[in-house]
């Protein structure tokens, strides 16, 4: 009988614990979606239903510019990074390749630095060489830390790659690029969507890096909603986070398939 | 319709000669195994056949072509692999023709040729399932379709029935040969298993460490084994050893100690002739020794011997007993036909007579080696060794 | 041997971008905050001068106190995220299949989520006449708003709402692969719940909590925007302290780089421990 009690008073403490975990996950996204509406200056209490917020979103000059930047460089950089991280992913398959290890030492290296290293680094570097800040730094930067999560994420596919399925298409006469192309692309695909999708949730979220190698005149949306909660005028950015956030809601529920390999890459 | 030449093809791995200057012959349309140990080489050869590995050294011909040289993906062979490899990305129609896709066959040709073949192996209801929708047997039967739908001169099966359980085996291997029968083709076929490959197969070769023991028919190599690692790796045999102390036209006399200063004598037939004072070895097969409690009469042409039985051992189809004369034990498979002297059951402890022919046993001019097992056959003899405690001079 | 040294080849050739990408932008770069904390700063730039004002600051304790608030955070936060993140995985792990995927949705959304507007959000939960201060006066917990916006307190709820996700999940991969039929079997030989889950479960999952460690601790160390937006001016923490010297004018450069060393420095130190710790526990058996 104790043994048993004592049983359901952990289940019931690890129920708590989790209660309390979702709780404190949500509760802060939900009073922000909930004051997207809330027809108020200062998010004090609630004075009425209005979409008024969205509609300044949609005049809003910047934001627009500010979103087409972080698309256009999340696009880019996902594309370069996921590519880059398929070939590397693919001659790492080697494992007798030498200089392997090393390689592989570089490419964990930026995934245990704190961004704001790789940022100021980034920042000396185009300051050194007299380069301009702007798109093209960002885009770099962008690439350069996004690129490690694609090579990780595509090789932890490649891992229970079986090597046998090539065998077998070379035996059914596929040449060396039909195999790859009809066989071995089609099956490390999961893989190489789960790079690109988390390469591009990387890019729009990242503020730091982008903060340091980004000049005058290109914001990303993460720069400039720090910008603007720093002035003060925020109201827009409410309606702004509610509409990122239901947009991320449909990527996660959508997407079983990718959800799954991201678990996996951990 | 072509017959394969494997002219000294050796492989290394780091060193490790895993085919070491094996010359074969194999002729049109045969069903043929290669059969051996893990490791013994068999695999690897077959690999090479594929052109999944490339000889350190020798010439792999079909017909007159040398294909040593060429690409899996061009040569004529195909191959059924372990774990059937089938695409999983891909349904069951789409698996079979894969290899006529690569070829750009025309699409209407495609498809009458698959459903031909489907309906060889009998999948074609199953046609859009895709591999991880059906079960291993079926698994098996796509595999088979998607080879021989490319005309192969040659079809390689890698241990194709390991992944299946034993009822299941035993009735693809029949239907293999329905295949074999119906395509005509040769096969090639790689086995630890001895049983598969002796009911499978036209003809056999026994690979250990790299190279080839023996080759020939099944019954030939388990009536007549050339070498003490053939004998013990087909089958299970008695080894005893002796000194030859005459011969006649027929047979040889071999006088065999028992370890306490006092022999037996046993006659045997030869098909070579040992020197006289030399040692040698008989392989006698458990299922030709007969056991009874009453000295039976004795033909001329029979060996008598005396033991007392040390542990029994019931099977089912039949019993063994292993039977003690001297420091020799004797494995006897004794099948439960009660036909003989009379009907009681033998006991622990009984003293019996054991008789053969003369023409049962089978000479091999190889003695047990020191440590008394045969390199490759370790494992196997420690299973018998845990089963009935043989020890002794046969081993 | 022929068909294995044109594959190398190849093998180099795919990997070769990535190499000379991540050699130009990651590697160089450091060895320039290494130059650059020798030079002399200057308003908007640096002279190219040497310069040992940077590292004698670093070393001479001007910059001790936002090292030891940085180190305190990422302490604190790892552990309260050890904390909270082991039952919630633990209960993830042993939920059922259909339940066990709806939970793993609800701890990847956050974690999918725009980080600056989670922060955000929490502005608006905390702040003096934010929800949070109006829900506790309304139920009559307190009388007077809390003030807990730009607070250390602050820093710590939001880092480990932040990075919470970050210990769940390779804590929950580890936890779903243990064999629970192992504590089934240590309750079989007499050992209770507590007993066993000292003893089986958290041994085995031990991996688990190095990789979440490393997930949260290193990144903790040099967080610049939740104390800039939560926190509170006076104590400053090192990412921020680099960033200032960074952005803000007069620039200070080499202070910057000298700075951004001593981190880089202080990250190592730690994934040294860790590494020992880590494989200790393996030599023992543990892992």
């Amino acid at each position: 009988m104790k043994r048993f009690s004592r049983a359901k008073f952990f289940k019931g403490m690890n129920l708590t614990v989790f209660t309390f975990a979702m709780l404190f996950l949500y509760i802060p996204i939900l009073i922000l979606v909930i004051y997207s509406f809330n027809d108020a200056r200062i998010v004090t209490s609630w004075k009425g239903f209005t979409l008024k917020y969205y509609g300044q979103l949609f005049r809003n000059v910047a934001i627009r510019q500010a979103f087409l930047n972080t698309m256009l460089i999340a696009v880019l950089s996902t594309v370069i990074s996921t590519l880059l991280g398929l070939l590397t992913a693919l001659g790492l398959e080697n494992k007798k390749l030498k200089g392997r290890k090393g390689f592989m030492g570089l490419l964990y290296a930026p995934l245990v630095m704190p961004d704001i290293l790789m940022g100021v680094s980034l920042a000396l570097l185009f300051n050194f060489l007299r380069v301009n800040t702007g798109m093209w730094t960002v885009l770099i930067a962008h690439v350069t830390f996004c690129v490690s999560y694609t090579v990780i994420v595509i090789q932890s596919r490649l891992e229970g790659f079986d090597n046998s399925l090539i065998e077998a298409a070379m035996d059914l006469g596929a040449k060396p690029s039909t195999t790859f192309f009809k066989v071995k692309l089609p099956l490390i695909m999961p893989g190489v969507i789960a790079a690109a999708l988390l390469s591009f949730t990387l890019s729009i979220d990242d503020f730091i890096i982008t903060f340091f190698t980004s000049g005058r005149g290109f914001d990303t949306l993460p720069i400039y909603v720090e910008g603007t909660i720093r002035r003060g005028t925020i109201t827009t950015i409410n309606a702004l986070s509610t509409l990122v956030i239901g947009l991320t809601l449909l990527l996660v529920v959508f997407t079983k398939r990718i959800r799954k390999s991201l678990i996996s890459s951990f | 319709m072509e017959e394969i030449r494997i002219v000294n093809v050796s492989k290394d791995f780091d060193g490790f000669m895993a085919v070491d200057g094996v010359n074969l012959t194999i002729k049109p349309g045969e069903l043929f195994s290669f059969l051996g140990p893990s490791g013994c080489g068999k695999t690897t050869l077959l690999r090479m056949i594929a052109g999944f590995e490339t000889p350190l050294n020798g010439k792999i011909f079909i017909g007159d072509q040398d294909i040593v040289e060429l690409p899996p993906y061009k040569r004529p062979v195909n191959t059924i692999f372990q774990n059937y490899s089938l695409f999983p990305h891909m349904t069951v129609w789409d698996n079979v023709a894969f290899g006529l896709k690569v070829r750009k066959t025309p699409l209407p040709e495609i498809k009458e040729r698959v459903s031909e073949m489907l309906n060889l192996v009998k999948m074609d209801d199953q046609h859009s399932k895709y591999p991880d929708q059906i079960s291993g047997g079926q698994k098996q039967r796509v595999a088979i379709a998607r080879a021989l739908i490319n005309n192969p001169k040659v079809l390689l099966l890698d241990e194709p029935l390991a992944a299946l359980d034993l009822k299941l085996r035993q009735h693809m291997l029949i239907e293999l040969m329905n295949i074999h029968d119906a395509v005509g083709i040769t096969f090639i076929y790689v086995t630890h298993d001895q049983s598969e490959a002796m009911s499978i197969s036209d003809r056999v070769a026994v690979m250990n460490r790299g190279k080839i023991v023996q080759e020939g028919p099944p019954d030939d190599i388990y009536e007549r084994p050339s070498s003490i690692f053939s004998a013990y790796f087909i089958g299970e045999t008695n080894l005893i050893t002796g000194e030859v102390i005459g011969i006649e036209d027929e047979y040889v006399q071999l006088k065999c100690p028992m370890g306490n200063g006092e022999f037996f004598e046993i006659d045997s037939t030869f098909h070579f002739r040992p020197e006289i004072g030399s040692q040698i070895t008989v392989s006698l097969r458990p299922e030709k020794i007969a056991i009874s409690r009453h000295k039976p009469k004795v033909a001329d042409d029979m060996n008598v011997v005396k033991g007392v039985i040390e542990d029994i051992l019931y099977l089912g189809s039949h019993t063994q007993y292993i039977v003690t004369v001297g420091k020799n034990n004797f494995r006897v498979f004794d099948q439960h036909k009660r036909v003989y002297f009379d009907d009681t059951a033998l006991d622990w402890e009984e003293e019996v007579w054991l008789f053969w022919h003369d023409t049962d046993s089978w000479l091999i001019d190889e003695l047990p080696p020191e440590d008394r097992m045969p390199a490759e056959g370790k494992s196997h003899l420690s299973k018998i060794k845990k089963q009935s405690s043989v020890s002794g001079e046969q081993i | 041997m022929k068909n294995s040294v044109k594959s190398n080849k190849l093998d180099y050739l795919l990997a070769a971008p990535t190499l000379i990408w991540l050699t130009i932008f990651f590697l160089v770069p450091y060895l320039i905050v290494l130059i650059y904390g020798f030079l002399t700063p200057d308003i908007f730039d640096v002279k190219f001068e040497f310069n040992l004002d940077a590292y004698r600051q670093l070393l001479d304790g001007t910059y001790f106190r936002p090292f030891l608030l940085s180190v305190r955070l990422a302490i604190t936060t790892t552990l309260l995220c050890i904390l909270i993140a082991y039952p919630v995985a633990y209960l993830i792990a042993r939920a059922s299949d259909k339940v066990k995927n709806t939970l793993l949705i609800l701890i990847i959304i956050p974690f999918w989520t725009n980080l600056i507007i989670r922060i955000f959000s929490w502005r608006i939960f905390l702040s003096y006449n934010g929800v949070m201060n109006n829900i506790l006066m309304r139920i009559g917990l307190i009388s007077q708003p809390l003030e807990i916006m730009r607070t250390d307190l602050a820093v710590i709820m939001v880092m480990v709402y932040v990075y919470l996700p970050y210990m769940i999940l390779p804590l929950y991969s580890v936890l779903e692969k243990l064999d629970f039929t192992l504590l089934q079997a240590a309750m079989d030989l007499g050992a209770t719940e507590v007993k066993a889950f000292f003893k089986i479960t958290l041994p085995l999952s031990l991996e688990g909590i190095f990789a979440g460690v490393l997930l949260v601790f290193i990144p903790s160390l040099g967080t610049y925007l939740i104390p800039q937006l939560v926190g509170d001016q006076r104590s400053l923490y090192v990412g921020q302290v680099i960033t200032y010297k960074i952005k803000n004018i007069p620039r200070n450069w080499p202070m910057a780089s000298a700075l951004s060393f001593g981190l880089l420095v202080l990250v190592a130190f730690f994934l040294l421990l860790g590494y020992i710790l880590l494989r200790k526990s393996k030599v023992r058996g543990v892992v």
